[in-house]
């Protein structure tokens, strides 16, 4: 064990060159200013991507002023020329956006052969195809389940790609454009199952043309569940793919299950016109049958499935949920 | 609140602009910085305060008892309440589902049902820390290194912004003392706190997190899907990822507070440079294993009570230190195991030091790496299967340029003589303080273009 007591003299020591308080305030301010120039536009958006608060008030306090000054001068755009190289973030199709998918009402949508599971039918299953690469995306809800399937998936040669995208939602598309990132996704790895599990930060008001929609009404639930739809047509690749999209077990905080509860519903409404190739996944009769509860039996053991902010599953419930994914997948493919 | 984000950088200059301004007048300081660490606190979950509000109240009547009491039994017996109750404090928030999930499990193996209620409880922020400030305290008071201070300077010790949250764990008698008087604005080291800032930022942001998006995380989380080049590779990657991430913390920590006009105790001295387990520790979270030393090796006998109960002492307190570090068996054995190190070194003794200084080096270097492992595995079973992979033949996956250039220069840059490496920071911090803001800037914005749209991702140590 250490024995060295004199852990104070590396910042204490007299060698250190003293300023006056006011230089520091000075060299702080100057920081500031130099950052307002050249990146007020970054501080306006990240303030506007912040939840609503005090937090977020004050970074707009600032964060307005800063973004008007920074569209107004050209250091912001020469600041963003000189950095963007760094960015670890995959550039993304605007095309691809929500807000560049129009809606449209063309009058009765039609009914398709792809709305019917074939075990509603009585209709033989098809051949199962081999899987070899899945997909396992969402917000933080689909963690450490992804690493759950990639660990049962692996050794049978199937390459899962977990990309996981933490804060975001379908909702928060100023964060991650979810539109834009599946469409990404799909064309980067061409997988022939994706699962999906998000939810976890919905509730903020979407655009639909020049409305805005807010949370949580049946038109915010018709919106989210047109986004959602749209992430699924992409997904399932004209009917190549099978989609598993797992619903958001009920939450602690009786304000976020309510939003989940909405969520949720709108999940199944947007899967309808492709039950052949999505399934929806419902994790509450699983972990929530009956409300909120932090344990339940596994193999017969009462165990804590939950994690300690009451939103996320703990391993024990990510290994559970894994396990019901990987049955839905091997009805539908043959793995290693 | 994060130190790297927006929200911070918008708190800090309003923060630091009061705090001199309310300076010289202490009675106003005072409040003030308390206020504003409970607003830095509450940006986390406001509910956390009531909690570190009750930690202080409760740990400063205890300090006024003990120093009341007229005997030594009462003192001891005082004390040790006041350290029972912040343990429990610990228990209750921070390991009541792992200890009650076990506990269950061996009395439902034996047929005896569950009589505790299986729940999650959300665990504050940086519980960890202040509940072994507080027991530092009392513990101080009891020793009588320390007077009881007011409620309120307890209040501001506890509390204090740049270390609530992730340490360094500060010592009473270290900052109870800068707290009599106000901070002379004549002699603030603001070129070392800006420097510090900058070098925490570059740290943090673009090693610490490059490397886990690139390599660590992906293997750590499926550790069969990669060979044994790829699972060396994240080893070492841990190795300087976990460093860079704790160490760029406390730089940003330090920095902050002496800027403020405060000075914290130093935290690293080039961990990856050590000859020995206790040199480990002597250089890795020195304010860990100095708290771990005072208040639990020496309490338990230190080497006063015979070589085995000395390898015992030394056992059990690492044991506890990597419990410490948060609830799962991973942790414990990674506690047990610098704990079988420090005690095997111990018991080597002189002959140790016959072992060339090159291997000494490289031995006690990939024992660390070892320690990581078991570290960063999310359960002993994943723990297992990365080992048993570091020698499947294989090809190399994610070696790349920059990740190998990362671990080089983390590891490599501490093997250089200190004298130089000190040398050119202490230079660095002699520049003008508003040159380096300017450079500072410079960092904030080429460090901010490389974080993901993720966000920065969690300080490691912000679970502990």
């Amino acid at each position: 064990m250490p024995h060295d007591d004199s852990l104070m003299s590396r910042f204490d020591q007299q060698g250190l060159r003293k300023f006056r308080a006011r230089d520091g305030i000075l060299a702080v301010l100057i920081c500031s200013l130099v950052l307002v120039l050249f990146e007020g536009p970054s501080i306006r958006r990240q303030g506007e991507q912040m939840n609503k608060g005090p937090g977020r008030t004050l970074v707009l306090a600032v964060g307005k002023p800063a973004g008007w000054l920074g569209d107004k001068l050209p250091l912001a755009s020469a600041s963003h020329d000189a950095t963007s190289w760094l960015s670890p973030d995959d550039k993304l199709n605007a095309a691809d956006s929500f807000a560049n998918v129009a809606v449209t009402n063309t009058g009765i949508p039609p009914v398709t052969p792809d709305a019917f599971d074939q075990a509603d039918l009585n209709e033989p299953a098809a051949r199962k195809e081999p899987l070899h690469t899945l997909l396992v995306t969402g917000d933080s809800l689909s963690q450490p389940m992804d690493s759950e399937l990639a660990r049962l998936l692996s050794p049978k040669g199937v390459k899962v790609i977990r990309d996981p995208h933490l804060g975001s939602g379908i909702s928060k598309s100023f964060l991650v454009d979810w539109g834009q990132l599946s469409a990404d996704q799909v064309r980067k790895h061409k997988p022939d199952a994706i699962v999906v599990m998000i939810g976890a930060n919905e509730g903020y008001p979407l655009d639909v043309g020049k409305k805005q929609i807010k949370c949580c009404g049946a038109d915010w639930a018709a919106a989210y569940a047109n986004r959602a739809r749209r992430m699924l047509a992409t997904y399932r690749q004209g009917g190549l793919a099978r989609i598993y999209w797992i619903t958001v077990p009920l939450t602690r905080d009786p304000k976020r299950a309510a939003i989940a509860n909405v969520v949720d519903a709108s999940i199944f409404v947007a899967a309808q016109p492709w039950r052949r190739q999505v399934r929806v996944i419902d994790s509450r009769p699983i972990f929530t049958p009956d409300g909120y509860r932090a344990a339940m039996k596994i193999n017969g053991k009462e165990t804590i499935v939950r994690a300690s902010d009451g939103i996320h599953l703990n391993e024990p419930g990510s290994k559970l949920l894994a396990e019901d994914v990987l049955g839905r997948i091997n009805r539908d493919f043959t793995v290693g | 609140m994060l130190f790297p984000t927006v929200l911070f950088a918008v708190f800090f200059p309003i923060v630091l602009m009061i705090s001199w301004l309310l300076m010289p007048r202490q009675q106003l300081w005072k409040p003030f910085i308390i206020v504003a660490s409970y607003v830095f606190y509450a940006a986390a979950n406001w509910r956390f305060c009531l909690l570190l509000g009750g930690i202080t109240l409760g740990n400063q009547l205890f300090a006024v008892l003990i120093h009341r009491a007229q005997t030594e039994s009462g003192r001891k017996w005082l004390t040790g309440t006041a350290v029972a109750l912040d343990l429990a404090v610990l228990a209750v928030f921070k390991y009541y589902a792992f200890f009650v999930q076990d506990i269950d499990d061996v009395l439902e193996s034996l047929r005896l049902g569950i009589p505790l209620p299986l729940l999650t409880i959300a665990l504050p922020v940086g519980v960890s820390f202040f509940t072994f400030q507080a027991i530092s305290y009392v513990v101080d008071v009891k020793r009588r290194e320390v007077e009881p201070a007011s409620t309120i300077d307890v209040a501001v010790y506890l509390s204090f912004f740049p270390h609530l949250v992730a340490g360094p764990i500060v010592r009473a008698k270290e900052f109870l003392p800068q707290l009599q008087e106000p901070r002379d604005p004549k002699k603030v080291a603001a070129g070392s706190g800006i420097a510090l800032i900058a070098l925490g930022l570059v740290k943090k942001i673009v090693i610490a997190d490059y490397l886990a998006r690139a390599v660590v995380d992906p293997v750590f989380a499926v550790p069969q899907a990669y060979a044994g080049p790829d699972v060396w590779l994240a080893a070492y990657a841990y190795t300087a990822q976990i460093y860079c991430d704790f160490s760029g913390y406390t730089d940003m920590a330090i920095g902050l507070a002496l800027l403020l006009g405060y000075v914290f105790p130093q935290n690293f001295r080039s961990p990856y440079r050590a000859l020995g387990f206790r040199d480990f520790w002597r250089r890795w979270h020195m304010t860990l294993s100095r708290f771990l030393r005072d208040f639990l090796y020496i309490p338990l006998g230190g080497n006063r009570k015979g070589k085995v109960r000395t390898y015992i002492n030394l056992f059990l307190t690492m044991l506890l230190g990597g419990l410490w570090h948060g609830a799962a068996w991973t942790f414990v054995l990674w506690g047990a195991f610098h704990g079988a190190g420090l005690a095997g070194e111990h018991a080597l003794g002189e002959r140790v030091k016959r072992i060339p200084v090159w291997l000494r080096w490289f031995i006690t270097f990939h024992l660390v790496v070892f320690g990581w492992i078991l570290f960063r595995s999310q359960s002993l079973a994943l723990a297992g299967q990365f080992i048993s992979r570091l020698f499947v033949s294989g090809s190399a996956t994610l070696w790349s340029i920059p990740v190998v250039l990362a671990i080089l220069v983390v590891i490599g840059l501490q093997l250089l003589p200190s004298k130089g490496v000190e040398g050119f920071q202490a230079r660095i911090e002699r520049i003008q303080p508003v040159l380096l803001g300017v450079g500072l800037a410079v960092v904030i914005a080429f460090t901010g273009a490389t974080v993901s749209s993720h966000g920065v991702a969690p300080f490691i140590y912000f679970r502990f």
